[in-house]
């Protein structure tokens, strides 16, 4: 006898095209469809960051005032640069706006996958941009060394400054009762006043995971010692005089007054040991100071202030702006440029100093009323100097190569002096197969 | 008598449709494999011998990226650590699961729901893992350190310490696929013949006796299929290292995986990660070929 459901051809074909047309209707409306231009939609890119709190909850609310649609996509700061350039660079078109981090302007500038937004009506001249800030969303930059291919090209505003961040000293008033601390000679010896009083654990605290963080910890102190990073040709000079005895300082003396796992510490890390009490001082962007005054932050409110970084020689610090970009890729490409202009005029700067983060419009930090304590500091530290790291497509990959040498002596607790040697050969090979030379 | 029907299905296969469809019904998954498979392998291969600046290709440079990894002190390290840590991993992975197995190879109350819980850890989405290992690790936080200080000891070093954090992360590796192991080696341990071990139990053999000459011997080639699989899985370790260390403190947990990522991503060194990705591929496979011919001597002895 046949069994009644033997598999005939028949049965298979038939079963194989409803399986094809299931999939492909599942697929279909399964999928989330390519971003069309509808009304006045703008998807937001962004890096997740405490700096981005004032205009999460208070700007973007009155851009919807103003028809935008805003769509605001948060990473983790670890995995957007490399989502995001593989993005543009493919043309795949999931984003309207990028909010980058600034090192990463040149590498985006020399793909070549921005917009370029002076063409699209903004004004890169106004005399009310913070200059430092502006310069940076140029690209090849309008000052300094070019890297090759770029010598002779017209400077292009393709990015243009978001939040004006930067860092700038956070410090325990009831530690350093005098005030901000001036040098760094005073942050460890009153810090340890400090402990001995039973006000802390730790005089500092800061960043020791190799890579990015490390770099950005030890890059204020760097500067503060006087060093400079590259010279007008490329060529490393952070493994100067100055430059060894910033890095012998940041892992000996640094480390010795420091949490014991620093060397593990990230900005999780260091803001639950500022804000939680333990340390007397760290040099920080905004994201952590913001949240300096809220009681349901931190367990030492009104303890916390704000100064200019300490000095050995220059109390300079280091810039690290979110800077926006249009995609050349952005589906909604007027909409974000449209945004753009609203966003950067006065009037919205104002209201951004008003919700507490760093405007970029020098007329935004006088207003009468700003949202944080920490803005009128910033602005003395931009004063009294601030630097953006080297403009070269290549920092990634040099922030690399010296984190881990960095990160090495820090375990170490010596040999700072001898790890920028290292890294600085490091660098020199790298740049130099990459054609600087 | 023909019918309708039946006259135009013989015409069909007077055509060649018998002929034809096998073809036909080839062809969708053929042109997947060569569409997801076949395709990035060839551009993979053709992007290896390319320089990359920007994200974009510029010069051929034929195999100068193969032999410049040779003398890529990052890369060597690199591959000096994926090996030490896959050859620690598996070794007791294999060791770990084999002792679960044969543990619980025997009947008594509870065993099914043992041996549930044993399979948990493998279904647990690496990432989750990793989170979970980091909050373990952490030396301000963690719960080792918490334990310790608990017990009057101090803070615990894991992370921050090079050789730690290995440790660390192969404890992490090996916590997560052992049960993989285990399972592979019950189910070998179930499929064995019962009349050598009645015989040997007759013959007054002990149990090292019996797991010596009888069950270990015939486990080897399922043993060794295990190997091989968490071997070549290993390799491709990335997910755990990413969320747990990416690759710190300095290079110590930099897996060869991690750095290609790194290379390919954020340095955008396109063609030089295609070769570095091409050369990791070609050991594996060289690993699986000779653990397969080590497979074949086993069985021919």
């Amino acid at each position: 006898m046949m069994h009644s459901s033997r598999l005939t051809r028949r049965s298979v074909i038939k079963g194989g095209l409803g399986l094809a047309l299931a999939t492909t209707a599942l697929t279909t409306l399964g999928l989330p469809m390519p971003a069309k231009a509808a009304g006045k939609k703008v998807i937001i890119g962004a890096f997740a960051d405490g700096g981005l709190t004032p205009f999460k909850e208070k700007i973007i609310p009155l851009a919807k005032e103003q028809g935008f649609d805003i769509q605001f996509l948060e990473d983790e700061y670890g995995v957007t640069l490399e989502k995001w350039f593989a993005d543009a660079q493919s043309g795949a078109g999931q984003y309207d706006l990028y909010l980058l981090d600034d090192p990463w302007v040149p590498q985006f500038g020399a793909a070549n996958v921005l917009e370029d937004l002076g063409a699209g009506g903004i004004d890169g001249s106004d005399k009310d941009w913070i200059s430092p800030m502006i310069d940076m969303g140029y690209w090849p930059p309008q000052q300094g060394p070019r890297v090759k291919g770029f010598e002779n090209a017209k400077p292009t505003l393709i990015c243009v400054p978001f939040v004006g961040d930067l860092q700038t000293l956070t410090y325990r008033n009831d530690v350093f009762t005098g005030g901000a601390p001036k040098t760094w000679d005073e942050v460890i010896a009153k810090g340890k006043e400090g402990v001995a009083a039973g006000k802390i654990k730790y005089p500092v605290v800061f960043r020791g995971v190799s890579g990015n963080p490390i770099v950005t910890s030890w890059y204020p102190i760097f500067l503060s010692f006087g060093g400079s990073f590259f010279d007008d040709k490329w060529n490393p000079i952070f493994n100067s005089t100055q430059g060894k005895a910033s890095a012998d300082f940041f892992v000996g003396t640094m480390k010795q007054n420091a949490p014991s796992g620093v060397v593990e510490f990230d900005s999780d890390q260091e803001g639950a040991a500022i804000l939680g009490g333990e340390a007397g001082a760290i040099i920080q962007y905004s994201g952590n100071a913001l949240k300096a005054d809220d009681p349901a932050q931190t367990k030492v409110a009104g303890k916390l202030d704000f100064g200019v970084v300490p000095k050995q020689e220059k109390a300079i610090a280091q810039m690290g702006i979110f800077i926006a970009g249009v995609p050349k890729s952005a589906p909604n490409k007027a909409n974000s440029i449209a945004f753009l202009k609203w966003y950067v005029s006065a009037e919205t700067q104002a209201k951004l100093s008003e919700a507490g983060s760093i405007p970029v419009k020098r007329s935004a930090f006088g207003i009468a009323k700003p949202g944080n304590r920490l803005i009128p500091v910033a602005l003395q530290q931009l004063d009294a100097g601030a630097l953006p790291r080297p403009r070269t497509p290549d920092w990634a990959k040099v922030e690399e190569l010296l984190g881990i040498e960095l990160n090495k002596a820090l375990q170490a607790g010596s040999g700072g002096g001898a790890a920028l040697d290292t890294a600085a050969k490091q660098v020199k090979d790298y740049l130099t197969t990459a054609g600087y030379y | 008598m023909r019918t309708g029907t039946q006259a135009r299905k013989y015409r069909l296969q007077g055509a060649g449709l018998d002929l034809a469809l096998p073809y036909l019904m080839l062809a969708p998954g053929l042109t997947i494999v060569l569409g997801i498979l076949v395709y990035p392998l060839w551009d993979g291969l053709r992007a290896s011998t390319r320089a990359y600046r920007y994200g974009s290709p510029v010069a051929d440079v034929g195999l100068q990226n193969y032999l410049h990894l040779w003398s890529d002190a990052q890369f060597l390290n690199a591959l000096w650590v994926t090996v030490k840590f896959v050859a620690l991993s598996v070794s007791f992975e294999a060791v770990l699961g084999f002792a679960l197995a044969l543990f619980c190879l025997h009947e008594f109350r509870g065993i099914r729901l043992l041996r549930t819980v044993l399979i948990i850890p493998m279904v647990i989405t690496p990432v989750v893992v990793a989170i979970v290992f980091r909050l373990i690790y952490a030396s301000d936080a963690g719960m080792l350190t918490a334990l310790c200080k608990a017990m009057g000891g101090g803070g615990v070093q894991i992370l921050g310490n090079p050789l730690n954090a290995f440790i660390g992360l192969v404890a992490l590796d090996v916590w997560e696929w052992t049960p993989l192991m285990f399972l592979i080696l019950l189910a070998g341990l179930q499929s064995l013949p019962h009349e050598p071990f009645e015989a040997a139990r007759v013959d007054g053999a002990g149990a090292w006796r019996v797991f010596a000459d009888l069950t270990f011997p015939m486990m080897r080639p399922v043993l060794a299929v295990a190997i091989v699989l968490r071997t070549i899985d290993a390799f491709g370790t990335f997910d755990q290292v990413f969320v747990l260390t990416r690759g710190g403190p300095g290079e110590a947990t930099r897996l060869i995986s991690i750095y290609g990522y790194d290379t390919a991503f954020k340095f955008q060194q396109t063609g030089y990660a295609a070769a570095l990705f091409v050369t990791i591929g070609l050991v594996v496979l060289a690993l699986a070929f000779s653990a397969i011919r080590l497979l074949r001597r086993i069985d021919a002895s």
